[in-house]
């Protein structure tokens, strides 16, 4: 096991390795921006180092700054996190010319999946379904529109270079595919700095469900089974659960074994997740891979007893899997709420400011990870997740009643601060999601019904925007 | 990073002066023609100068500078001297408010010099003046060069050549000029 590991992420995450390094014996080093120096894993770390201004271009995505923390510490390994350089493919590399282990997969393996269309080739070959439409990125308009011709609408044109949520447009008409695919590719250019996208069939009514996947650099995988990610904002998860709702046992199987195949023939190794989309038939078609820890990997770990992090950091140092296929037991239901700072009220705009009530949920089977405090200053500079509320209960109704138990216990307060709790309950309350009848749809089915008027505020007005227009803008 | 790694010839303490020969720079004359009669002025003055003004236009020509009484330079407390015994890590010098910190624009390490041996950019009680380098901080093989801000006098070089520093570490104290 490694002597000492750099944590080069902040907020919620950083403090979640930070605990599991603390708990393996491992000492801590964490990076952290002018912006983070009296956050929570700052405070708790053996060691800190100042990376670089607030701006995450200078700080958290500074490879070379994080690697130079890395040397100044004497750290053997980096943890990338989710999000920042977590997936950059350089950045492995780099850590590996400097002799510092990365904590995920292989540089090469790392580029293969991290772009989307030679994941999708990749995956297609070891037998993968995938929704119908270009395997290879579409090099032209025309091209894209017969694409889309033959797959039938509506369709989502996809950045290659994309990820987590970010990248896409849905097209509904034929009509807006021209400039729906040049908005894509120019925005695909200027986020990602690669304009390749290629086209999909957009499953409608679909739900998002995805498989947690452990492969050693020994050849070993195991799944844990499978989470439900469906209520999504934009592409951006809000609640997740583990099992996947309301899907045979069969088809809960076969799509984690096909993921782990798929995964081990990539030749993946770490913590992954493979997501799917599956239709009303339950057949699954294959989106993504994610070479990361996930923000919602606590509902698979408290439906399995399984420290995935822990994990992270056996693999990595070279040790086989200890995990047996056989031995790995799901149990239960865990359901995770994100708790971000932002007003539900004004199209989730974001709200930072000084936390000066911060009363977190406790109780059985309740598990918060955050890094808030009373008093912690949230501030502007990145992205506004602040909590992440999962509970385990022996079955899904009394998952929800619990998770409803725990949201109305949380305590956050600050001037000008809101928090997507009140959103979230509409959620948990809606009786399409109470029966696991819903699917990606359900948060702007919500959005453009008139909220409950439970607030002393007045009443939130219906918002008159389509459906369409709404994923079709970014 | 091998010790060998090669740094930018920098300039140590340039301080050219033009001669205004230049005809178009009547300005860079009148100006050129200030900094040299400010050097000579804080040349020959005795005790620690505080602040210097220059002016053009009607000429005015102020100076600054402490007498008798409290001596000026002792505000910012040096780090303990080697010889001593600590097992603790040396305090961060306090900053007193009037003086301007250069700090490291970068984490990596910093050098006082522009190539091992060589003398080093400045010493304690050096004038700077805006813009002028004072370091390097290197960082993945890159070097970085560390300009002061302001002006002022060295009153302090807070961070030892070779040693890791972090993003916005001070390096080196200056009095205002």
């Amino acid at each position: 096991m490694f002597e000492k590991v750099l944590i080069a992420n902040r907020g919620e995450i950083a403090l979640r390795v930070l605990r599991a390094c603390r708990e393996l014996g491992v000492r801590t080093a964490v990076v952290y921006s002018a912006a983070d120096a009296d956050s929570a894993a700052v405070r708790l770390s053996d060691e800190a180092v100042r990376i670089g201004p607030a701006p995450s271009r200078r700080s958290y995505l500074n490879a070379a700054a994080i690697v130079e923390a890395a040397r100044q510490v004497g750290a053997q390994a980096v943890h990338p996190g989710y999000g920042f350089l977590s997936e950059d493919a350089d950045f492995a590399e780099i850590c590996a010319e400097n002799g510092l282990t990365f904590i995920g997969p292989r540089p090469e393996v790392m580029a293969a999946l991290g772009d989307k269309s030679s994941a999708r080739a990749l995956m297609s070959r070891a037998g993968l379904p995938l929704p119908a439409g270009s395997v290879e990125p579409v090099p032209t308009v025309d091209a894209a529109v017969e694409v889309a011709a033959g797959i039938g609408y509506p369709v989502i044109v996809k950045a290659a270079a994309g990820g987590g949520g970010r990248g896409m447009t849905v097209v509904w008409t034929p009509a807006d595919l021209p400039r729906a695919y040049a908005k894509t590719r120019a925005t695909a250019q200027k986020v990602f700095g690669d304009d390749r996208v290629y086209v999909e069939r957009y499953l409608t009514d679909a739900r998002h469900v995805e498989v947690q996947v452990l492969c050693d650099a020994h050849g070993n995988g195991v799944h844990l089974g499978t989470r439900d990610c469906s209520v999504q904002r934009r592409h951006q998860k809000l609640i997740e659960e583990a099992p996947a709702p309301a899907l045979s046992a069969a088809t809960l199987d076969t799509i984690a074994e096909t993921a782990l195949r798929g995964a081990l023939a990539a030749g993946f190794t770490g913590a992954g997740t493979l997501e799917f989309l599956v239709d009303a038939k339950e057949r699954f078609h294959f989106l993504e891979i994610n070479c990361r820890i996930q923000v919602e990997h606590p509902v698979t770990e408290m439906i399995t007893g399984v420290d995935l992090v822990h994990e992270q950091l056996h693999i990595a140092a070279g040790t086989p899997l200890r995990l047996r296929q056989e031995e790995i037991r799901l149990h239960g239901v865990a359901v995770e709420c994100r708790v971000n700072v932002e007003d539900p009220e004004r199209d989730f705009a974001p709200t930072p400011g000084r936390l000066e009530r911060f009363v977190p949920p406790g109780g059985p089977f309740t598990r918060v990870d955050t890094h808030g405090y009373p008093g912690y200053l949230v501030g502007p500079h990145y992205d506004s997740l602040l909590a992440k509320v999962a509970v385990w209960a022996p079955d899904r109704e009394l998952a929800l009643n619990r998770l409803e138990r725990a949201l109305d216990e949380f305590d956050v307060a600050g001037p000008g601060v809101r928090t997507t709790i009140p959103f979230a309950r509409r959620v948990l309350d809606d009786a399409e999601f109470r029966k696991a009848r819903h699917h990606t749809g359900l948060v702007d089915r919500l959005l453009t019904t008139t909220a409950p008027a439970a607030t002393p505020d007045p009443p939130v007005a219906a918002r008159p925007s389509t459906t369409a227009e709404r994923l079709t803008s970014d | 990073m091998t010790a060998g790694a090669a740094r930018p010839r920098a300039a140590a303490n340039a301080e050219t002066v033009p001669d205004g020969t230049d005809p178009a720079a009547g300005t860079d004359a009148v100006l050129a023609g200030l900094r040299r009669h400010a050097r000579q002025l804080v040349a020959e003055l005795a005790g620690p100068v505080r602040r210097v003004r220059l002016r053009s236009g009607e000429t005015v020509l102020e100076v600054e500078w402490h007498g008798g009484g409290a001596p000026a330079e002792a505000v910012v407390p040096q780090r303990p001297a080697p010889v001593e015994q600590f097992t603790a890590e040396p305090a961060e010098p306090a900053e007193p408010a009037d003086h301007a910190m250069v700090r490291a624009p970068i984490v990596g390490t910093f050098y006082r010099s522009p190539e091992p041996g060589a003398a080093p950019f400045v010493a304690v009680g050096d004038l700077v003046r805006p813009g002028q380098v004072v370091g390097i901080v290197e960082a993945m093989k890159l070097m970085n060069e560390v300009a002061a801000e302001r002006g002022g006098r060295v009153v302090a070089v807070l961070a030892d050549d070779g040693q890791p520093v972090e993003y916005d570490q001070p390096l080196v104290a200056l009095e205002p000029a």
